[in-house]
């Protein structure tokens, strides 16, 4: 059995160690370091990009939380505005509602000055026209000997003892 | 016709003495270094255009990188990748020493104990260099576990030793015969290819279909031989 013939064992020793040394060689020269790269480089540009995909979605969650804050800080303005304008509104009504009701009791207290004048006047003339017509009254009965005058003293006398 | 033990044979092509030791280039000589070429050329070959997204060709030798890389961290661990080299020369030699062997008038060498042999001492003596390397004074408790008696140790430390010893042994044996073993029954057959005559069609099929377990051998017995030197590496790193 050629297996067990020792005496070739120092050239297979030999030439195993030769080839084995040079295949070494060969594969972590060049083999392995070029193998090595490709998965490398693509280990590293997978997660590369799943960094870069991390940070994207970091960045977008952030633009959604600031869009969210600048909407809560717009509606919370214009809530307050609105509240304002309200406010500013409900002023103005009130003052112009005061404005107008002391301008139109003015005016009614002066329509009623203006009343008791013209009625005090008309009452003035009606007591002379009473006066003179109870003169000519009187004269026509032939009371001719009292004139206006008198009959006004008397009207006049009359009034105060009623008083 | 020739025996089936004698393609087996080894003829010195080239003879050379050196100092009265016979280190002639044999046939045996010429499908190591052929073995080598060949792993060479066709990592080399596939490796020509590499891109980011690998294509067919270049997925080989990855396949090989990570499977020998998955190989080494499952058995020896992460800090075993130091002797990523060691273990994948180891595979890729013995895989393309054993399909060579399967082309008809080839030679496998793997089926020689004394070149199996040879390089189950290189994984010895690598074992050897890193369990000192890393444990220091404390490797020779290799031989003697932690917990025994010294009254026992005059008979550990003697079985140890041999354990330790045989691992590489067990190791080529283990490939060696099963590389002879494929190629004898593969000789055999083929010899009744001729013998049969007309029939002789009934062993062919049988001999191809051989053939192609044999090429699943061939990668199963490299597989199996770099696992095994793996785990020799492991102990070396490990306390056992």
């Amino acid at each position: 059995m050629p297996q067990l013939d020792f005496s070739v064992f120092p050239s297979q020793f030999f030439w195993l160690v030769i080839n084995f040394g040079l295949m070494l060689f060969i594969m972590s020269k060049f083999i392995i370091p070029k193998t090595a790269e490709m998965i490398n480089l693509r280990k590293e540009k997978i997660d590369g990009d799943l960094q870069k995909a991390t940070e994207i979605k970091k960045q977008v969650e952030e633009t959604i939380e600031k869009y969210n804050k600048a909407l809560k800080n717009a509606n919370s303005k214009a809530s307050i505005s609105l509240q304002k304008t309200k406010d500013e509104l409900n002023e103005t009504i009130n003052r112009r509602q005061s404005d107008i009701s002391a301008k139109l009791s003015a005016e009614i207290e002066a329509g009623e000055q203006k009343i008791a004048q013209s009625k005090a006047k008309a009452l003035q003339k009606v007591e002379e026209v009473s006066v003179e017509l109870a003169v000519d009254i009187l004269k026509k009965l032939g009371f001719g000997g009292i004139n206006v005058k008198d009959a006004k003293n008397a009207l006049t006398n009359l009034k105060k003892e009623q008083l | 016709m020739a025996g089936p033990m004698e393609q087996f044979a080894i003829k010195p092509l080239i003879p050379i003495e050196v100092g009265g030791v016979d280190i002639s280039f044999t046939n045996s000589s010429l499908f190591m270094m052929l073995a080598v070429l060949v792993s060479t050329l066709v990592l080399g070959l596939c490796l020509t255009k590499r891109t980011l997204v690998p294509n067919v060709a270049q997925s080989f030798p990855e396949s090989i990188y990570e499977f020998i890389g998955g190989l080494i961290k499952e058995n020896v661990g992460a800090e075993g990748l130091k002797y990523f080299s060691f273990i994948f020369c180891v595979f890729l030699f013995i895989a393309f020493g054993n399909l060579l062997g399967l082309f008809p008038y080839s030679f496998t060498f793997t089926s020689h104990l004394t070149a199996v042999g040879t390089l189950s001492l290189l994984a010895l003596m690598l074992n050897i260099f890193v369990g000192i390397k890393k444990k220091k004074w404390g490797w020779l408790r290799t031989f003697l576990p932690k917990g025994i008696p010294a009254v026992m140790s005059v008979l550990i430390i003697p079985i140890e030793i041999v354990s330790f010893l045989s691992k590489p042994f067990s190791l080529s044996v283990r490939l060696a015969a099963n590389m002879t073993v494929g190629h004898v029954m593969l000789k055999i057959i083929a010899g009744f290819v001729v013998g049969l005559g007309a029939f002789g069609f009934v062993p062919l099929v049988f001999d191809a279909l051989i053939v192609c377990f044999e090429m699943f051998i061939s990668l199963l017995q490299a597989f199996i031989y770099t696992v095994l030197t793996c785990i020799y590496l492991s102990d070396a790193m490990h306390e056992h």
